[in-house]
Parts: structure tokens; C-alpha cells; sequence
């Protein structure tokens, strides 16, 4: 399992990754991924759609369950990435290119760890 | 909350990294590191094994044997021969199941009927409260032998290994043979629950168990979990008690004629005597042949039917959700998923091409057909699905997708 350094995490196992002072996007962990089995279906959120900090924003589908993916920031959609609706597993197969959402916009973030303390979070899991 | 029982094959389990899950008091393996899909379709290419050692084991023998289980089940239990088997419903008076299971013959005088794990319990209790003045004796023999389920198109090959290229069992479905494994005696049943033309389950000796687990993934099967044992069962159309059977997501009991493979496992033969259940099966039957010939104007023995169905929409069903026909509710899906599939080449095998779609089987006024278009509320989102005849055929050795 990996957690590239240059990436801050949620306690909801969002990744995100900052383009400039208020842009990101956002995906799931590794560690979600794999805790979520094979993923058959996302539900996307759409461009313009603001997302709220610790509020789910979108619906990931395992072939087991249906699990909420929370927003680790506060802002505006600027694009969803649609090639995931086609291929859902490219989120198990490479969690931190595939990402879900540039959001831009960004006026607040809830609270956001480092590869380090993340890591460190999930095993004591 | 008691502790979890485990199988001969737990340590091989864990030892292999499955994620290990509480199902019906076990502590059983929902997937292995390569996951549900990836097991799902090595099973349909190829062979994969499944720890089903949690089943329930009853014996049954005693001068009344049969009769007492032709009193208890819907089947004809005088009809199967010694080293064959059946499906088989154990009704309740009301033509509801009390649970769904498989009795075999593999000896002149002893029977043994194989029900779902955590149903266990319960059916003992209902089989004890019937035994009554029949000379028959019930023995739980769950933790004598274990069980693996050796499916798919490789499972033949790989199985005829063990028997030095001996036939398995007769190349029919529900034959059982009992012979040796290069030296250890094994019980064969060409029985299955994927669908797979060519599957069987082999009863081994506890003992026995880590060595012939461990020597079939040597021959090439992989270890597949309970996750694609229930996405393979889905896509085979087979019931799950609990989903298709039992009570419905509304709480009413689901009447066993509404589960497809029913007609199998009923039988009103005459010589079966009066079985507990038989007046209200007669009804659902007869009800069931007038909605066979387009009659709808009583159907009240047999409301709803289980039928597959396919999310035309992109999303997900699953068990629980509300189908719509307009405004008007039409029933439940009682089971959904995403299911992963081969494409087939003309000469019909398997090609390294992969799809995958969302499929389930949903409890749905009678009536309704395959090719009847219907809507499901996923989370408050109407989405279109239609009625299909199967998601699967058999063709060969392989089992492929309808689509």
C-alpha cells in the first residue's frame, strides 16, 4: 500500500491534492480502495455542484456495497472525471492517477493529515 | 455474541490474506487479495475452489428414513437411486421455506441433507419437532467431513488427476460417486451453485481436508470466496434463503412456487403422501399454471414471482429496493449487483476481453414477463431496467452471459 509524500489525506481516506492556492483535486486512498473491494459504479458529482467540507459528495459502488465518499474541502466542481463512469476499476488499479474532482474555488478544508500521520492513522484501524 | 466457528481450511484462509467475514455464526472468507471480480471470472474460464465446510450436514437414517423425509422436504426423496442427488425445499405448513438444501444418496440406507449454514440450527429444530413417530434418527455431522466446491470448465482435468483419469461421477448433473483421491476416500457430488456446467463438490475426511485443498491449487484452481460465490449464483439465477427465500423485504413470506426452481424441487406424486405444506404448495402451483396461460384472476397464493432483471440505466441495484411500473410499486429486487463477464469468441470460448453489468432478482407482481421494462428506485433515483429471461446460459463447458 502506498502513500505518496507529496499528498494530504482525510480521516475519510480522500486524498487531495493541491494545483495551486485554491484548486485540488481529490480521490480515494489506497487503503479505500482496497478496503472497498472491486469498484463497479461511480456516482460522480457534476460541474458548478459545491462541495462542502466532511459532507459526501459523491457514491462509490463495490460489488459488496455502496459507500459515500466525503469532500475534504469546501468549494466548487469544476470538473468530475467522467472516464471513471466507464472504468470504475481504474480506482482500484491506480487510486492516486484516478482522480474523482478538480474542485476549485476552495475556501476551506477539513482537517487534513500527512502521508506520515495518515499512515500511522490507519493502522491503528 | 458467541464465538465464531471456523473450517478445516481456516489457516489456509488466512495464510492466503482472504479478508475473513461472520457469516451465519463462521468466520468464512468473503474475498482473497485478488478480489471478487478477477475470482468470478477465473471460475467461469477456468476452475476455482470454495471452502464450503460451514454447510449444514444432517444424516438422516432409521427403517422410516424416507418417509419421514418425504414428509418433511418437497421433493420425492423415493425418487433418487443410491449416488444420486436433489434439490430439495424444506416447506412449512403455510407453503413457505423453512430453508432450501441438497439431499444425497451416497449409501443404500443413509441420507444426507446439506442446508445453508445459518440456518442450521433452525432446521434441526423444525426436523426434530417432525420426527414425531417415524423410526428415523437426525445426526448432525457438519464437522466430520469438509466440503470443497471445485467449479468451472477446468474443474474435470483438474479433478481426474486425483482419480488417475477415472470419470469423476457420471457425466450428469446430481450424480455422486464416492472413490479415491491418489489414495484418500472422498465423496464426489456433481452439484454446484455457480451455474457452471461442469462443478462439483468433494466431501473429504477433516483430516484430510489441507491436503487436498492445497493439492487442487497445485493442480491450478484458485481459492475463490463467499463475495463470487454470491455474484456467481446471482448471475446463475440461483436462490440465496434470506433473498429469494423466507420473508421479503416487507417481512411476508415469500411462497416457494415464486423461486423459479421450485418446479424442480416440488413433487405431488402420489405416493408421497400428505407432506406438511402439500395443500398450500397445490395452490401456488395451480396458481402458477394459470399465470402461465396469461389467467391473472387469482393469483392471491402467488402474488409475486422471483425474475431476473437488468439495469438498463448505469448504476447498481441491490437487495431491497423498490421496482416501479409508473407510479405503481411492482415489487423488490431481492438481490443486485455488478457482475463481470467474458466476451465470447464465434467458436464460443472465453476471450481476454472483459464487461461487466448490473444485474439482480427481483420479487415482482405476477404477471410481469421477460422483456416487460420496469424502474428502480436506487436511493431516490428512478432508474430503467427490464425483465429478462436469464443472465446466463450453459453451452459446453462453459457458462456464458446473456446480455
Amino acid at each position: 500500500m502506498t502513500f505518496p509524500a507529496e499528498l494530504k489525506y482525510s480521516k475519510d481516506h480522500e486524498w487531495v491534492k493541491m494545483l495551486d492556492g485554491a484548486t485540488a483535486l481529490v480521490g480515494i486512498t489506497d487503503f479505500a480502495q482496497s478496503e472497498l473491494g472491486d469498484l463497479v459504479f461511480i456516482n460522480l458529482p457534476q460541474e458548478g455542484d459545491e462541495v462542502t467540507a466532511d459532507e459526501a459528495f459523491c457514491d462509490v459502488e463495490s460489488v459488496k456495497a455502496v459507500s459515500d465518499v466525503v469532500s475534504p474541502v469546501t468549494g466548487v466542481v469544476e470538473e468530475a472525471n467522467t472516464e471513471l463512469e466507464d472504468e470504475p476499476q481504474k480506482l482500484n488499479e491506480d487510486p492516486y492517477g484516478a482522480w474523482i474532482a478538480k474542485i476549485k474555488d476552495i475556501s476551506a478544508f477539513g482537517e487534513l493529515l500527512s502521508a506520515e500521520e495518515y499512515e500511522a492513522f490507519i493502522e491503528k484501524k | 455474541m458467541s464465538e465464531l466457528k471456523r473450517t478445516q481450511l481456516y489457516a489456509e484462509h488466512v495464510a492466503a490474506g482472504a479478508t475473513m467475514v461472520d457469516f451465519g455464526g463462521w468466520e468464512m472468507p468473503i474475498e482473497y487479495p485478488g478480489k471478487i471480480v478477477a475470482e468470478h471470472l477465473y471460475t467461469r474460464s477456468a476452475c476455482s475452489l470454495f471452502d464450503v465446510s460451514h454447510m449444514g450436514r444432517i444424516l438422516v437414517d432409521g427403517t422410516e428414513a424416507v418417509p419421514f423425509l418425504q414428509h418433511v422436504l418437497s421433493s420425492d426423496a423415493a425418487a433418487i437411486a443410491v449416488d444420486q442427488a436433489q434439490y430439495t425445499i424444506i416447506p412449512n405448513e403455510r407453503g413457505g421455506a423453512v430453508d432450501d438444501a441438497y439431499l444425497y444418496r451416497f449409501e443404500e440406507k443413509r441420507y444426507l441433507l446439506v442446508v445453508n449454514a445459518a440456518n442450521t440450527d433452525r432446521d434441526l429444530a423444525h426436523l426434530e419437532s417432525q420426527i414425531g413417530a417415524f423410526d428415523a434418527r437426525i445426526t448432525v455431522i457438519t464437522g466430520d467431513y469438509a466440503a470443497i466446491a471445485v467449479q468451472g470448465p477446468k474443474s474435470d482435468e483438474i479433478l481426474q488427476v486425483l482419480t488417475g483419469g477415472e470419470a469423476v461421477t457420471e457425466p450428469k448433473r446430481n450424480a455422486l460417486r464416492s472413490l479415491d483421491f491418489e489414495g484418500r476416500s472422498v465423496h464426489v457430488a456433481h452439484t454446484g451453485y455457480t451455474g457452471e456446467p461442469l462443478s462439483y463438490e468433494v466431501y473429504i475426511r477433516s483430516e484430510e481436508a489441507v491436503w487436498l485443498w492445497r493439492r487442487l491449487i497445485e493442480l491450478g484452481a484458485k481459492p475463490a470466496g463467499l463475495g463470487a460465490r454470491d455474484t456467481l449464483r446471482l448471475e446463475a439465477g440461483l436462490p440465496l434463503y434470506g433473498h429469494e427465500m423466507g420473508a421479503d423485504p416487507e417481512g411476508k413470506e415469500i411462497p416457494i412456487f415464486a423461486v423459479p426452481l421450485a418446479r424442480f424441487a416440488v413433487s405431488f406424486a402420489e405416493h408421497k403422501g400428505d407432506f406438511l405444506g402439500r395443500e398450500a404448495l397445490e395452490r401456488q402451483w395451480e396458481a402458477a399454471q394459470r399465470i402461465k396461460s396469461g389467467d391473472l384472476s387469482d393469483v392471491s397464493a402467488l402474488p409475486r414471482r422471483i425474475l431476473p432483471v437488468k439495469l438498463t440505466d448505469k448504476g447498481v441495484m441491490r437487495a431491497g429496493m423498490p421496482v416501479y411500473n409508473g407510479a405503481r410499486q411492482i415489487g423488490f429486487v431481492t438481490s443486485g449487483t455488478v457482475v463481470p463477464y467474458y466476451q465470447f469468441s464465434e467458436e464460443g470460448v472465453p476471450t481476454e476481453e472483459t464487461g461487466r453489468h448490473a444485474i439482480g432478482l427481483a420479487l415482482l407482481d405476477s404477471g410481469l414477463a421477460a422483456g416487460d421494462e420496469v424502474e428502480v428506485d436506487v436511493r431516490g433515483r428512478r432508474l430503467k431496467a427490464a425483465v429478462c429471461a436469464r443472465h446466463m446460459k450453459a453451452e459446453g463447458p462453459y457458462a456464458r452471459p446473456v446480455l
